[in-house]
């Protein structure tokens, strides 16, 4: 049997649990020793995600390839730059403890297992490792009302959800007779007809799936969780857990699912459709940035879901290059809203924005970067996920829905330009306190990446093309 | 079906016996015994509270904390079970498996210990 296979995971695993002891032992306050180890420890994975090798292990309910080593560098990357946002909120916000980074890291390992998953028992098991750690890394600021009320309402919901899950796992067991993807793959290709149990169970896994990407209908938790939790815990929630689940649609349904895709196609179809056009409309009247975030995660999950609508590799590594491009946009964004603090209080409204452009100009550009991107202006990095998700779904035959996705966009442009104009023509108010170095880094580092995508687009886009490729073996 | 049912009969003898010496037991000490009967010996058992009571009333939260370390442990001890009988044919992956999942439970330990999650005052 092949150990190295899950070798990053490992190493992740038993550094967690070595800080975890390292940090209760200690006599003085260890949280920042303990954000730096956990940090260290993500870049160590990192490097061992890059040397593992590929192959089926672990009695084939582990896998490692192109694909699963794609999302876990984006889920690291994103749990790092989460960890970088909270070292500084959380000191001071005077909940620093060390059990913060800890549980970041075990809700890492549970996006990496996910996203390694050659089983659907694992997939569960990786699902509810990382949904366990941030139901309590919402309720981390237990002490405020809003934190508390985010981490029941993200628990009582998601175990909903997984409970969903399980039944349409149980159902897709009873009528496959197996819950290895290769053996579900090899069951769907030789039976002529598919079972009713069985498409009853695929919608059941999307319906748990689509939850924790919070794609529409099943978005109601987004707002209340993401205004209540911590910045950086919603920075995260957005990045890493996204991802890990969107690794599991795109490997669940095109792998074993992928022959029986005439029937879920149009259900991840009008998904898609509902989230762009219900993130675009609800996040109009909102005056919290934070909400306003929700509303754009949940119109972002509609885009990167059409890609998966249109069921070809194309779409696949549209939908990841997306995802990437997501990831850094989103991570950046929150770290202007990690920065934005007067007299040592946070402040979340959007008109505290005002007048940002001439108070701090860096962070404005920043954010204004950030804003174009989402909208999908050229040459920024979320032009080119949007014109690779939408080419995909034109060439898929899918032309309503590439029509609903640019109304969509037309719509969405109006808040995020809101945003700029706030910061840019509005009277300024008072300065915001003075960001901390290692947020200014974040904001400033995201808008790099963000602004010059287009250097890093060739490398991303093979990667993704050669992750796109393992799913359609 | 006879033979299935056969294989039962140690079940039945047992629970004949069992019967037997709950009910000797029992009946003994009725026969036997002084009756001094009060309000407190009447009572059902309850752990220091009232046994008929509002459901939603408060207490406190360690009866919690207690009931969760408890059940950790209590399921560590339901693993161990089976894992023990199958010893023999899980092999070595299966032994070091057990001994992880015993490590990660013995951070837990370590880390509830020091936290004074066993302290009761």
């Amino acid at each position: 049997m092949n150990w190295t296979l899950a070798l990053p995971e490992i190493v992740l695993s038993v550094s967690g649990l070595a800080i975890l002891v390292f940090g209760v032992l200690q006599r003085r306050d260890p949280t920042q020793v303990c954000s730096l180890l956990t940090l260290a420890a993500f870049v160590l994975t990192g490097v061992l995600v890059l040397l593992a090798p590929d192959g089926i292990g672990y009695n084939s309910v582990f896998v490692g390839d192109d694909f699963a080593r794609y999302m876990k560098i984006l889920s690291l990357a994103g749990a790092a730059l989460s960890l970088i946002l909270s070292m500084d909120y959380n000191r001071r916000e005077g909940i620093g403890r060390f059990e913060f980074p800890v549980l970041l890291l075990f809700s890492t390992v549970g996006t990496m297992v996910m996203a390694s998953s050659e089983n659907l028992m694992t997939l569960y098991i990786g699902l509810e490792l990382q949904s366990l750690a941030i139901y309590i890394l919402c309720a981390f600021d237990r002490d405020r009302l809003g934190s508390a009320e985010a981490g029941l309402k993200y628990f009582v919901l998601g175990s909903l959800a997984s409970g969903l899950l399980l039944y349409g796992v149980s159902l897709v067991f009873g009528f496959a007779g197996t819950m290895e993807y290769r053996g579900l793959q090899a069951a769907l290709s030789a039976s002529a007809e598919i079972p009713t149990g069985l498409v009853i169970g695929i919608v059941f896994i999307i319906v748990g799936l689509a939850f924790k990407v919070s794609a529409v209908p099943f978005h109601m938790w987004t707002p209340d969780v993401y205004q209540g939790a911590p910045p950086p815990v919603t920075s995260f929630m957005a990045g890493a857990p996204k991802i890990a689940a969107f690794a599991l649609l795109l490997r669940v349904m095109a792998g074993p699912f992928g022959t029986a895709s005439h029937q879920w196609q149009l259900l991840i179809e009008l998904i898609s459709m509902a989230s762009m056009l219900f993130g675009a409309l609800a996040a109009i009247p909102q005056t919290s940035i934070k909400r306003l975030m929700a509303y754009s995660s949940i119109g972002h999950m509609g885009y990167a879901l059409m890609g998966l609508a249109a069921a070809t590799p194309a779409g696949m590594r549209g939908t990841l290059i997306y995802l990437a491009v997501y990831l850094f946009m989103n991570a950046g964004t929150f770290a202007v809203i990690v920065a934005m603090r007067r007299r040592g209080r946070p402040v979340e409204r959007i008109a505290d924005l005002a007048g940002l452009g001439r108070t701090d100009p860096g962070l404005a550009l920043a954010m204004a970067i950030f804003m174009f991107s989402m909208i999908g202006v050229p040459p920024l990095s979320g032009f080119f996920g949007k014109l690779l998700v939408f080419s995909a779904a034109l060439q898929a035959g899918l032309p309503v829905l590439v029509v609903v996705g640019i109304v969509s966009s037309v719509i969405g442009a109006y808040y995020y330009l809101r945003v700029v104009k706030v910061m840019y023509f509005d009277v300024a108010t008072a300065a915001f306190d003075r960001p901390a170095a290692s947020v200014s880094l974040v904001s400033a580092g995201m808008g790099l990446v963000t602004g010059l995508f287009i250097l890093l687009l060739g490398p991303v886009s093979s990667a993704a093309q050669a992750a796109a490729a393992v799913l359609f073996r | 079906m006879h033979v299935v049912l056969a294989d039962y009969f140690p079940v039945l003898v047992f629970v004949v016996i069992a019967f037997g010496i709950a009910g000797a037991m029992l009946g003994g000490s009725l026969l036997a015994g002084q009756q001094k009967p009060y309000a407190e010996k009447l009572s059902a058992y309850e752990c220091g509270f009232d046994a008929f009571d509002d459901a939603r009333r408060r207490f406190d939260v360690r009866f919690y904390l207690v009931s969760i370390l408890f059940i950790i442990f209590d399921l560590e001890v339901a693993f161990l079970f089976p894992w023990a009988v199958a010893l023999g044919r899980i092999g070595l992956f299966g032994f070091l498996s057990m001994l992880a999942f015993l490590g990660v439970l013995t951070v837990g330990f370590i880390y509830e210990w020091r936290k004074g999650a066993l302290d009761w005052e």
